[in-house]
């Protein structure tokens, strides 16, 4: 399977006429999305609003991030499941507005929503903060369950970012990344002297709006399967999480896995890269148990020399992790685990919920604990008091002058899992 | 605390879901709950089920209490 990625960079954005791309500047026509977006009922008021990179602007609670993307050659559309029919994606070229993205924003949970901001301290710990954001401020009816919520805010996220994707139909790409992987037996000839290795890709599926979604399909109810890793950058993959904002895997970093690109550009090089195992990361025992049976049982299958795996979340998704290590491990497969910490605010605590000898190649992506002071914002979107009770802030983070006093847990992306971040860890 | 407490000398039942988190902390007495988000009841269940369901583990952790271990043991 081959996929061509073609890159449109988008370094402003601003309202206008018409929803299209001039040079560099994505316009868009505020009304018209807005009447698209409020086709769903249970939208009783939504904002549009801009935050551009270096802009003294807070979003806060944020729920998503997405990227813009429109597939102009190849089988199936953006965002399978949701925005397009189940076809199997990941062929053929898809354009990506490189530098634009969605946010939403809205309370749902209400303590598990994230924070970006566009300039200053905080700034550097999100990457969200680097792109040009088109944000919808949602409120939806009180009268409906909180999933419900989470599904009409989500929804709305993907159907903005296929219309802003849209826009760059016909545009000329100023770069293109091809991305291929071919059949196994193929791979096998092709690449026989190279080690075989894939990635172990554990989704959020904690049920009670923790949940992510695979081709439509709720992640806590599949078994572990095998994909091509180019179906992710079609969107195969959509956040409907609302857990402590660092190290959720947004949408955006779903669509930009930096763990598949790195194995890519190795691919041929020094490795095999054989493809993706999807697995989930559920709330009973037997299903973690069963989870990490068939993830460990699929590495074998595939006749693997080593596996990265990574995480998300963070407490007893680390029995996964820890699990799908051990098991692996004992067939002889080499692990590497990709996760964070919650170290505690001086960083002595026990890193992980669960530990094994044989997790003994760990990437960090730094200490969620870690408190930071975010300076006040000339403009807020969305509701600053929100500060006060989101994951990782508490009553009385929020100060008289808009400053917020709270661990880097509440900032979207900083300690990513992904490796969508900046931040890492250094032992002496 | 199951730690604390029984450096204290009173023996603790660890009722828990995710059993190898326990065995990670160093509990002795572990007894398996339902689920993370209901470790000791089912809503799936009927109310008559559940009742059967709750009294179950309580029984099972008490029998848990008073039986003498040799080190970490998982009461399944």
């Amino acid at each position: 399977m081959k996929l061509e990625l073609g890159y449109v960079p988008i370094n402003n954005i601003q309202f206008g006429q018409e929803t299209c791309i001039t040079g560099t500047a994505l316009h868009v026509n505020a009304d018209e999305l807005a009447t698209i977006l409020r086709e769903d009922e249970r939208i009783t008021s939504l904002e549009v609003d801009i935050a551009r990179p270096g802009e003294e602007v807070r979003i806060i609670p944020v729920k998503d991030v997405i990227e813009p993307r429109v597939k102009v050659e190849g089988k199936g559309g953006i965002f399978p499941g949701f925005m397009s029919k189940v076809d199997t994606v990941g062929s053929g070229k898809t354009l990506v507005l490189k530098g634009a993205a969605v946010v939403t924003c809205g309370s749902i949970v209400g303590f598990q929503e994230g924070i970006i901001d566009m300039t200053g301290p905080g700034a550097e710990y999100t990457p969200y903060s680097k792109t040009c954001n088109l944000v919808l401020n949602i409120t939806v009816k009180d009268d409906i369950e909180r999933h419900e919520k989470e599904e009409c805010i989500r929804l709305a996220g993907l159907k903005a970012a296929k219309y802003l994707g849209e826009a760059a139909k016909e545009a000329v790409p100023s770069y293109v990344e091809t991305y291929e992987t071919p059949s196994l037996i193929e791979g096998h000839e092709i690449y026989k002297d190279l080690p075989r290795v894939a990635y172990v890709y554990q989704l959020q599926s904690q049920g009670l709006l923790h949940d992510t979604y695979v081709y439509g399909v709720d992640a806590k109810r599949i078994l572990p399967t095998f994909i091509y890793p180019t179906e992710v950058m079609d969107g195969a993959i959509v956040s409907g999480n609302c857990v402590s904002a660092c190290d959720k895997n947004t949408t955006y970093a779903h669509m930009n896995n930096p763990i598949i690109k790195e194995l890519y550009s190795r691919h041929g090089r020094d490795i095999n890269f054989v493809g993706v195992i999807l697995t989930n990361e559920n709330v009973t025992l037997a299903d973690k148990e069963r989870s990490s049976e068939f993830t460990s049982k699929l590495v074998e299958f595939l006749d693997l020399d080593g596996v990265i795996i990574s995480e998300e979340g963070f407490g007893n998704p680390d029995t996964d992790l820890i699990m799908n290590c051990r098991k692996i491990e004992e067939k002889g497969i080499r692990t590497v685990l990709v996760t964070d910490e919650y170290a505690g605010r001086d960083g002595a605590s026990q890193s992980l919920a669960d530990a094994h000898s044989l997790a003994n190649a760990v990437v960090t992506s730094g200490n969620a604990n870690e408190v930071i002071v975010l300076p006040p914002m000339k403009k807020i979107i969305g509701n600053h008091e929100a500060a006060n009770v989101i994951a990782g802030g508490f009553n009385g983070s929020l100060k008289e002058d808009g400053s917020i006093e709270a661990e880097i847990q509440v900032i979207t992306g900083a300690t990513s899992e992904l490796g969508f971040t900046k931040l890492s860890a250094v032992g002496y | 605390m199951v730690k604390e407490i029984e450096r204290a000398g009173i023996p603790v039942v660890h009722v828990c879901t995710i059993v190898p988190i326990s065995l990670t902390v160093g509990a002795n007495r572990i007894v398996p709950a339902v689920a993370i988000p209901h470790p000791l009841g089912n809503p799936a269940l009927s109310k008559e089920e559940e009742k059967s369901l709750r009294k179950s583990l309580a029984l099972k952790a008490l029998k848990a209490l008073e039986t003498p271990v040799d080190g970490q043991t998982v009461f399944e």
